[in-house]
């Protein structure tokens, strides 16, 4: 169960710039459901992203995962806690252009201790799975929209984690590609994965299986 | 200007204290003010903003601690170094022994002891969650500060005062063999000295072994006092192999290879863990058989080293001095 309790962020804090990314957000996501937090570019969406996979820290309020408060973990306790517990689809994919595909899903699971021959099984593994085992070897400036996606996702997935967060997913990809990586969550979901997608894609809002839909605006949470 | 006030070693070493004691005085203000608001269990725009500036000074007092650390021993060898130019020191001892060196050695070594306090305090801070010792920490900081402010007075007293035309005593006077028996406490003889530090040692062992930390701190204080006169006026005569030369701070010189530091750290650091078992008694979190075993591994190294001395001379000699 992730908890948002009263989640704000303040940009330029202090100064003449200031202002609140996100007001007073509250909500709950079920283990296993498949959440959908929409709205326009600027609503924020990826600061709210950001803040529930721990990369940022919330300006007051906090996050609970499983009844643990993630957002008040210092940075060393927060990075391994995302390390174990989150897999995260970047908008612009976040991909290391000159590294190889391999490379590139493996990284997550080297600070993780394992042996590079478990490495090599889970890799082969998850590419098998997300269907790019074919690239494996291919450099990712080399691929095309589709395969940076699939690639992304099998780095999303490579540590088993129980939660994957979406930023803006399709918004690089074409049609056929968007419901390739839609059917691709209906199966994480389906294998008991939680879902949260950050989205201003119309794609996403007549799916079937979405358990909530969020909409965001200028900051606060309209349900 | 008749003093080492201007010397290289010594301007140097008030550099990198200056320097030091800058970052630490910053700390300081910044950790009276993270002291005076911080409550983890809130979650609040001032909350969350401390949590991070924590982050960043507890960064500078560990980076700043750490080359005190260092600067110990860089003020000890810079002392010894320019006892060159003191007339009549041959080492350091002379030097120390002028107004404030005492006190300001003294104040250093126990300035480590808290410094290394704090470390394993905050590497125990660093494996929680909810910055369970950060508000210890942050006092235990305040509090060192505190020591090293007058230290750094303590530093600028005692280095300004040191005569380039004035003779000091040496060593041999200092540490002078006619009148051992009355620097000796207890009125000891260099026999039953040397006896009650083996004694002292097996009783450690056994100490440890049955992890009794409040005896094993009594006795390791008892022991490093002990140590302390047992070096200076019986092993150190090994070392310079010579009966007449009596001097804790000669063996720090590279004609020994340094061999003081060595046996000196031993001695301190064997010291310092039992220490720790003792402060980190009730603490589960932290494996405090470590400190048991890392007391024992350096009190043992230290007496290895002062007894080998003794071996090796009688082997090579075939009497002992």
């Amino acid at each position: 169960m992730i908890v948002a309790k009263n989640i704000s962020k303040i940009y330029f804090e202090g100064s003449k710039k200031e202002f609140y990314a996100l007001k007073n957000i509250n909500f709950e996501i079920k283990k296993g459901s498949f959440v959908i937090f929409k709205g326009v570019s600027g609503s924020g969406k990826s600061t709210l992203l950001s803040i529930l996979s721990t990369i940022s820290k919330p300006s007051f309020g906090e996050i609970l995962f499983d009844k643990e408060p993630v957002s008040k973990y210092p940075d060393i306790h927060a990075s391994s806690f995302r390390a174990k517990n989150i897999g995260y689809i970047f908008q612009s994919f976040n991909l290391f252009e000159d590294l190889t595909v391999f490379v590139n899903v493996s990284l997550p699971l080297i600070p993780l201790g394992f042996s590079q021959k478990d490495i090599d099984k889970k890799v082969e593994e998850i590419l098998t799975l997300s269907n790019i085992l074919h690239k494996k070897d291919e450099i990712v400036s080399n691929l095309s929209g589709g395969e940076k996606q699939r690639c992304a996702i099998a780095r999303a997935l490579i540590n088993n984690s129980n939660t994957i967060l979406c930023d803006e997913p399709t918004s690089s990809l074409d049609y056929e590609n968007s419901m390739n990586f839609i059917k691709t969550l209906k199966e994480l979901k389906e294998s008991g994965k939680t879902i949260v997608v950050a989205t201003h894609d119309p794609l996403f809002f007549e799916l079937d299986f979405v358990d909530k839909v969020f909409e965001l605006k200028n900051g606060v949470l309209v349900e | 200007m008749s003093s080492i006030f201007l010397s290289n070693e010594i301007l140097i070493f008030l550099f990198l204290q200056t320097t030091i004691y800058t970052l630490l005085l910053i700390s300081f203000i910044y950790s009276i003010t993270i002291l005076r608001d911080w409550d983890f269990k809130k979650s609040t725009v001032l909350q969350y903003k401390l949590e991070k500036r924590s982050y960043l000074v507890i960064l500078i007092i560990s980076f700043s601690l750490f080359i005190k650390i260092l600067l110990f021993f860089y003020f000890i060898f810079s002392i010894d170094n320019l006892s060159h130019f003191v007339v009549g020191a041959m080492c350091a001892a002379g030097i120390f022994s002028l107004e404030y060196g005492e006190i300001s050695l003294f104040l250093k070594l126990t300035n480590l002891f808290f410094i290394g306090i704090w470390f394993v305090l905050n590497s125990l801070d660093l494996k929680r969650k909810d910055y369970k010792y950060t508000k210890i920490k942050l006092l235990l900081f305040i509090f060192i500060f505190i020591c090293l402010t007058f230290e750094y007075i303590l530093d600028f007293k005692f280095l300004l005062n040191i005569p380039l035309n004035k003779a000091v005593e040496c060593c041999s006077v200092i540490f002078e063999t006619s009148s051992i028996s009355s620097k000796i406490p207890f009125g000891l003889v260099n026999s039953s000295l040397i006896l009650i530090l083996y004694i002292l040692f097996v009783l450690i062992v056994i100490l440890n072994i049955q992890k009794k930390s409040i005896l094993l701190l009594f006795f390791n204080i008892l022991f490093v006092y002990i140590s302390y006169f047992a070096v200076t006026y019986f092993f150190s005569t090994y070392i310079y192999e010579l009966p007449t030369h009596q001097c804790p701070f000669c063996m720090l010189q590279s004609e020994y290879y340094f061999i003081g530091y060595f046996i000196w750290s031993a001695l301190f650091l064997g010291l310092f863990f039992s220490i720790c078992s003792v402060v980190f008694y009730r603490n589960n979190s932290l494996d405090i058989y470590k400190f048991y075993k890392l007391s024992l591994i350096f009190t043992t190294i230290f007496v290895f080293l002062v007894t080998f001395f003794v071996l090796k001379y009688y082997v090579v000699n075939g009497v002992f001095l």
